[in-house]
């Protein structure tokens, strides 16, 4: 279906037709247009969506295993049902951006295979916090809760985006992510209307993510780990906000709703700044994030080891069903 | 034979369009045509000669497998009991936002954080 | 045999209610530890659009659970969530065969799940489930021929996923009709307890909630038949015990750990 215009054009088109080509790429998304799979774009608009979005796709399907964790045990049938819907629906989060993905690698013959290869071998990466640990039915509610809500804020950020396949995933992943942040919401007001117990593990919870939250974003600037792409990414129109603008929007929507429920953050010192109208908050430790994605976190080797497992060990089915012996 | 080569001029093909840049793919009607290259040529005067157009789809109706009749009746009833996985389920907790002055995180919402404020 | 319309009618027959129980106990646990292990497999499918498919029908069939233990629940049983997470393995009535592990290891690490046993066993699960369902619509106890009505609208498409799995594994490789076939094989040991009613399974036919054991088998193999040619000989044998007496595997005990760890981590707690 998809022809890539790169192969139909002259092989020496000329450099002032690419800057004539550049130009018109520019204006399309200056006026709001999307592109699609198969137009011109310039090479490091398509790299960057490839990053991002295989990133992104192999996030959802990494970060479908640190809950997943909790399915089978959830403590009632309603829990049981609502967070296996939940943990799917990122499964089907991550099938949908993989496609989108998998579309832009065509033009260099790469497929769903070599993006499971990549992220075995560490060539991809996937998102800081889906290297942590959970140690209790809390963390399945802090998950659902604040690490949805900061994907909800990265993601709604996006729905703009140029690129029209992947804004019209993310179109349907926002508008599953509301399910997303009601079931959160409710196993943790459960825990926080409930036993001391009940509390007890979800403050611990809290204690535990706050900083893997605020990571989440990336660092404000380039300089803190030597690498950021968010310019590119303002530059064509795929997000529109920086790093620090996204994490200071999940202050603001989470924070109130955490300390209404009687819940602290291990922050003394955060509080909101009414002068400069923001959050402040002590730095997370962005050298210990540094090693968290290059698969040196807390549990960054096990996860990796659960997806390699499953995909090795399922490998004769895929390998049964492409035999001409099935179907067409 | 004469009869024959004629028949095989009139291919079934679907056609599916887009009408805006946000918009799916569509499903539209179908046509008969020889050949794709045809049936595309076709497709849009036939069908959205009144309407935007930003992309047209053409499938041979051969390479679609839909549901059989009997697929359609077995395999697409499913049971008004998946609350879990609807945002109807959580509506409760409206009030209990309520009772700690918050509230709580609906489509709208959640929707509306597409702006993010500028420093 | 007169309809019976409620649970308090029900009540009124000591006989009747006891089989009536047990039936409904089976169905339910049956449908309980099958979405147990399904729940185990998320994530870990071999494809990820397989994935989300399967949890559906995991999830569809943890609902029907939860309609087999809300009937109990009116007849005085006490809380569906209770029955589901509290319950000692000598109450529990659900097949053997059912409550097998997915494969070696664990979810946790390590799972090295067999595929192939999740889709023989899903399947002649389905055939079973699909053919007692419809038996159970002529059922005397009327609230119970109407969940196995509903249930039945959305079972087909769960049995007929299963059934292409089987059929196309079956028709590729040498290698996946091999690893089939031994689970096909294995099942012909311990599949035996599926097709069992227990120890009232004269007073289910009696009492015209069920039609009796040898034709339910009947009816299962007949129809399994029609997906699978050639069978292994004879029919399932029980080789791991009967669930449907209460007997169970260390398997079923590594079920009820972690399906209960947090229920039962705190007693007061509402979750
Ligand atoms: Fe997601
Ligand atoms: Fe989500």
């Amino acid at each position: 279906m998809y022809i890539y215009s790169g192969a139909s054009q002259p092989e020496e088109s000329s450099h002032v037709d690419d800057q004539e080509k550049y130009e018109q790429f520019m204006a399309r998304i200056e006026a709001g247009e999307k592109i699609e799979a198969d137009d011109w774009m310039p090479d490091d608009y398509r790299q960057a969506l490839i990053k991002l979005i295989s990133m992104h796709g192999i996030s959802e399907i990494m970060g479908a295993l640190p809950e997943k964790e909790w399915v089978p045990k959830a403590p009632t049938l309603k829990r049981k049902l609502g967070i296996m819907a939940k943990v799917q629906d990122e499964m089907g989060h991550g099938q949908l951006l993989l496609r989108v993905a998998e579309d832009l690698m065509r033009p260099y013959g790469k497929t769903r295979g070599d993006l499971m290869d990549d992220l075995l071998s560490g060539d991809l990466k996937f998102h800081n916090v889906f290297h942590m640990p959970t140690k209790t039915w809390a963390d399945a509610g802090m998950v659902g809760w604040l690490v949805d809500g900061a994907a909800i804020i990265s993601q709604t950020n996006m729905l703009d985006a140029s690129y029209g396949p992947y804004q019209r995933a993310l179109q349907r992943i926002c508008q599953e992510e509301v399910f997303h942040a009601q079931h959160g919401e409710a196993i943790i007001m459960a825990l926080a209307e409930g036993t001391e117990h009940q509390r007890q593990i979800l403050q611990e919870s809290l204690n535990r993510w706050w900083s893997a939250l605020l990571m989440f974003f990336g660092p404000k600037s380039a300089d803190t780990t030597g690498s950021s792409k968010q310019d590119i990414m303002i530059k064509y129109r795929i997000r529109k906000s920086s790093n620090e603008e996204l994490r200071q929007a999940f202050l603001d929507k989470y924070l109130p709703r955490v300390f209404s429920l009687g819940l602290t953050v291990p922050d003394e010192t955060a509080h909101y700044d009414e002068e400069k109208g923001e959050w402040v908050y002590q730095q997370p430790d962005w050298n210990e994030f540094k090693q968290i994605i290059k698969n040196k976190g807390p549990r960054s080797k096990e996860r990796l080891r659960l997806r390699e497992v499953a995909y090795e060990n399922n490998r004769w089915v895929r390998q049964a069903l492409t035999s001409e012996a099935v179907g067409s | 034979m004469e009869n024959t080569n004629e028949a095989s001029f009139y291919q079934e093909y679907e056609v599916f369009s887009k009408k805006s840049v946000k918009a799916p793919i569509q499903h539209q009607f179908s046509l008969l045509a020889p050949n794709e290259e045809m049936a595309l040529s076709m497709a849009v005067e036939n069908f959205m000669r009144r309407e935007d157009v930003l992309d047209v789809w053409v499938v041979k109706r051969s390479n679609i497998r839909a549901m059989t009749s009997e697929e359609r009746m077995n395999w697409t009833k499913r049971l008004d009991n998946k609350d879990y996985r609807r945002t109807k389920g959580y509506g409760y907790l409206r009030q209990k936002w309520k009772e700690k002055e918050q509230g709580m995180l609906d489509e709208k919402e959640i929707m509306s954080w597409k702006e993010v404020k500028k420093k | 045999m007169m309809p019976v319309e409620t649970a308090e009618e029900a009540k009124k027959d000591a006989t009747y209610l006891k089989a009536l129980k047990d039936l409904i106990y089976q169905c339910a646990d049956d449908d309980f530890i099958i979405s147990f292990r399904g729940s185990e497999w998320l994530g870990l499918a071999p494809h990820i659009e397989e994935d989300v498919a399967f949890s559906s029908i995991t999830q569809n069939t943890m609902g029907h659970a939860v309609m087999f233990y809300s009937l109990l629940e009116e007849l005085g049983e006490g809380k569906a969530d209770a029955l589901a997470h509290e319950r000692q393995p000598d109450e529990r009535r659900n097949a053997v065969y059912l409550e097998k592990k997915n494969g070696e290891g664990s979810y946790l690490g390590e799972p090295y799940y067999d595929w192939a046993l999740t889709v023989v066993r899903n399947f002649l699960y389905e055939t079973f489930k699909k053919v007692k369902l419809k038996a159970i619509t002529n059922s005397s106890y009327q609230p119970l021929a109407n969940v196995a009505e509903k249930v039945l609208m959305e079972q087909p498409y769960h049995l007929s996923h299963w059934r292409i799995w089987v059929e196309q594994l079956l028709a590729s490789t040498e290698d996946a009709r091999s690893r089939l076939e031994e689970r096909l094989e294995e099942a012909w040991y311990a599949f035996g307890d599926v097709l069992e009613l227990g120890q009232y399974a004269t007073e289910m036919e009696h009492f015209q909630l069920m039609i009796g054991e040898d034709e339910l088998k009947e009816l299962w193999l007949e129809e399994v038949k029609t997906t699978i040619k050639d069978l292994p000989n004879g029919t399932p044998k029980k080789q791991l015990g009967s669930g449907r007496e209460g007997e169970h595997t260390a398997d079923f005990d590594q079920a009820l750990e972690v399906l209960s760890e947090v229920y039962v981590s705190d007693e007061n707690a509402i979750w």
